[in-house]
């Protein structure tokens, strides 16, 4: 197995190998993996790599989720154009 | 192993839970049997049915069916959305009678050869479909079994022309 | 060049009626397509597999989710980039482009500010399907205002691709398949004026006041800023991703991505597959995939026993499909697409047997692990959220009326943990009854009839044996009226 072959956040392109030598660096919850990786920073907000770093996360440290500090969601929640928010008021 | 870990059930798991009607029965007449040993939340079967043969007293019991009351016309056969019903016959001599679900391509035809598969996928011989029809796109085939498979076919591979 | 062609003309469950003839442009070539289709579906219909190349590492991207989740599929259509083109619709002479890499600003075409509107309403649902959908139909019907957003441009959720009969209730469609369910309710969502319904529309935050701002996109965007007394959220779930080798490879797809393109668009997803999970979904689209003609070469579980219905599992053993538990993949192999599939039988320790590889050369490694709830906009909104295994992830805590601690914000669906279609529909209902309490409209009648609902889904529905582990789950994030209160002034944990 190559970790550097498997990719654990698909929009920021973080490898397991990247995760792993994260945590040997004490990066050892969620935030600060995501401050320091971008994990879970892209398009899809973490959608598809929160729950494989989790696991990989309890896996390495025993802590639970709760523990693990799961990040915060801020919008706008989709990619939206600047556009949108430049818009003639018609209030 | 159990049905749950290989994904097919044995004729003894069947009979275990009380699936298999008794074998005077099955050689008075068509006759279903219910291959839904699991409790899932579904009670379409007590619906369909035109003679209130099948019984569910809370939504996910296993169905019981009244073998007196059951005709097996076969009008519950598509309509299983697990497609669980077989609907058996051993009361014409020579050959049985087995109704199964079908929806797939190429559409079946009475009087079509068809491949024979057991609860493994493995082909078990060639059999004749004596009548085919259909409910919402689902068919309910009746194909001619050689007697002694009738506890083993229970679905058909129609080759591509 | 004549492209090569996946769609499917003839099919044992569904009809593909296809739309008016559309072009448009992909790179320099013309593409014929059909109104209604995705742009993703389109391309990948005429052999497309490579939609983007990532940042960083180059790596190729292929369709994953299908369904507005991922960035797999991020493109610049008409000069705008990170454009999701799974579920933007075709539209005649639109130019798509790859993209190569981050978005490249200077080239953004300079377009028209988009115009601000501001919309008031009784009821704003977030998300069209079955739980929206019913939720919508049920406050509409005691004539309650209400605005419908969609991020797909059709509604229906995950319903428009399910071709098998559902199980369960007969009240709730039992014995219907699931795409005809999508079509009546959306032909009923119609028959209101009282319901305006935005598709393509994306719920991009929760703002002061209650405030949900929506980028709706097409020809005439809008930034609608909707103000509702009562909001009900229902943006379903995304498939869970899973860690191998070659993970990233076009071909290595969420199974619903599959089942997107073969049922909803009637696009051959590939050759061969193999799917890894056993849960109902990988079963049931196992089944699906024989029926779109693509040979499913196993069906790999890890754990010793099936995880999904043992109906659904006897359907594709019979007809040959082999299923391997304690099994799953350790390796996808290929340069620009995947060409091999390695499975590996797994110990009770989850690691990996040596010498138990078996290589499978297939097209398609199907990913079915999972759902994880979508639940973004609850958590942005404030809501109290809560880490729940058995019911897929983070789920927002929430009453037996499924109303959050976010006032008047209220969960139904996949979202407020993993479920199926049924339960979906009787969360919408009773979140709908909700909100007309809440709204005053219905009173007694309204109150009697949630009563009713809220026991037969405790009480009896979710009491199934098969389903017992996502009711234990829900338990732990439902609470009284009482309770809530206290969570809501932080005096309750």
């Amino acid at each position: 197995m190559d970790p550097r072959k498997i990719i654990i956040c698909r929009c920021e392109e973080v490898t397991l190998a990247d995760v792993l030598e994260a945590i040997e660096k004490g990066y050892t919850d969620l935030e600060s993996l995501k401050r320091y990786l971008r994990i879970g920073m892209g398009p899809c907000q973490g959608t598809h790599c929160i729950p494989i770093v989790l696991r990989i996360l309890r896996r390495a440290t025993g802590k639970n989720a709760e523990e693990l500090m799961l990040p915060t969601s801020r919008p706008p929640l989709h990619p939206v154009q600047a556009k949108y928010f430049l818009g003639g008021d018609n209030y | 192993m159990s049905y749950k870990e290989k994904g097919y059930i044995t004729p003894e798991e069947l009979e275990k839970l009380g699936l298999l009607p008794p074998r005077e029965r099955l050689e008075k007449g068509p006759v279903v049997i219910a291959e839904c040993p699991e409790e899932i939340p579904c009670n379409i079967c007590v619906h369909v049915c035109p003679f209130k043969a099948i019984r569910m007293d809370k939504i996910y019991e296993i169905p019981r069916i009244d073998w007196d009351k059951c005709i097996g016309c076969g009008v519950c056969v598509p309509q299983c959305p697990g497609q669980a019903l077989f609907v058996v016959d051993l009361s014409k001599p020579g050959q049985a009678l087995i109704t199964l679900p079908y929806e797939f391509l190429p559409r079946p035809e009475k009087g079509m050869w068809v491949t024979l598969l057991n609860r493994r996928g493995e082909p078990v011989g060639e059999g004749v479909i004596v009548k085919a029809w259909q409910h919402d796109r689902t068919w309910a085939v009746t194909v001619s079994v050689p007697k002694d498979k009738w506890l083993e076919v229970r679905a058909i591979w129609i080759p591509e022309k | 060049m004549v492209l090569p062609d996946y769609r499917i003309y003839e099919h044992p469950i569904l009809d593909f009626k296809r739309g008016r003839r559309v072009k448009f442009y992909y790179r320099d070539k013309v593409i014929e397509a059909y109104e209604g289709e995705s742009i993703l579906a389109a391309l990948y219909a005429v052999g497309y597999r490579v939609f983007n190349r990532s940042p960083k590492l180059g790596l190729p991207r292929g369709a994953y989710c299908m369904i507005g989740k991922c960035s797999s599929c991020l493109s610049v259509v008409d000069g705008v980039p990170n454009t999701r083109i799974c579920v933007e619709p075709v539209r005649e002479g639109i130019h798509v482009e790859p993209q190569e890499g981050l978005a490249d600003i200077r080239r953004a075409r300079r377009q028209e500010n988009v115009e601000t509107i501001r919309v008031e309403t009784d009821l704003l649902v977030v998300g069209g399907g079955p739980a929206g959908l019913k939720a919508a139909l049920v406050a509409a019907e005691h004539g309650a205002d209400v605005v419908l957003v969609n991020d797909h441009f059709v509604l229906g959720g995950q319903l428009v691709k399910q071709t098998h009969k559902f199980f369960g209730s007969r009240d709730y469609f039992g014995g219907t398949r699931g795409f005809r369910i999508a079509e009546m309710l959306s032909k009923k969502i119609k028959e209101y004026n009282n319901i305006r319904v935005y598709t393509n529309g994306f719920a991009y935050g929760y703002f002061k006041g209650g405030v949900v701002g929506v980028a709706v996109h097409g020809e005439h965007p809008l930034n609608l800023l909707v103000k509702a007394k009562t909001v009900i959220a229902a943006p379903g779930a995304a498939e869970k991703g899973l860690d191998f080798e070659g993970n990233y490879l076009p071909g290595v797809m969420g199974a619903g991505g599959a089942q997107t393109l073969m049922n909803q668009y009637g696009v051959r997803p590939g050759d061969k597959a193999v799917v890894i999970g056993s849960g109902n979904v990988g079963l049931i689209i196992a089944y699906q995939l024989l029926q779109a003609g693509v040979k499913v070469e196993a069906l790999a579980e890890i754990l010793p026993r099936i995880g999904g219905w043992f109906v659904h599992a006897a359907k594709i053993r019979r007809l040959g499909v082999k299923i391997l538990t304690r099994h799953s993949i350790v390796r996808a192999i290929g340069t620009e697409r995947v060409e091999k599939a390695v499975l590996q039988a797994y110990d009770e320790h989850f690691h990996p047997i040596p010498g138990t590889e078996k290589e499978f050369g297939v097209d398609l490694v199907l990913i079915s692990i999972g759902l994880q709830p979508d639940t973004k906009f609850f958590a942005q909104a404030g809501a109290v959220m809560k880490w729940v295994p058995e019911a897929g992830g983070l789920v927002p805590i929430r009453t037996w009326g499924q109303e959050t601690s976010v006032e008047n914000l209220f969960v139904a669906g996949d979202a407020s943990g993993i479920e199926e279609a049924t339960t979906a529909f009787i969360e919408g209902e009773i979140a709908a009854l909700s909100a007309l309490l809440k709204l005053g409209i219905g009173g007694k009648e309204v109150e009697e009839r949630r009563g009713k609902l809220i026991d037969f889904l405790w009480n009896e529905y979710r009491m199934a044996p098969v389903v017992r582990r996502a009711r234990e789950g829900k338990l732990k994030v439902t609470v009284s009226e009482e309770e809530m209160e206290k969570i809501r002034i932080g005096e309750y944990t």
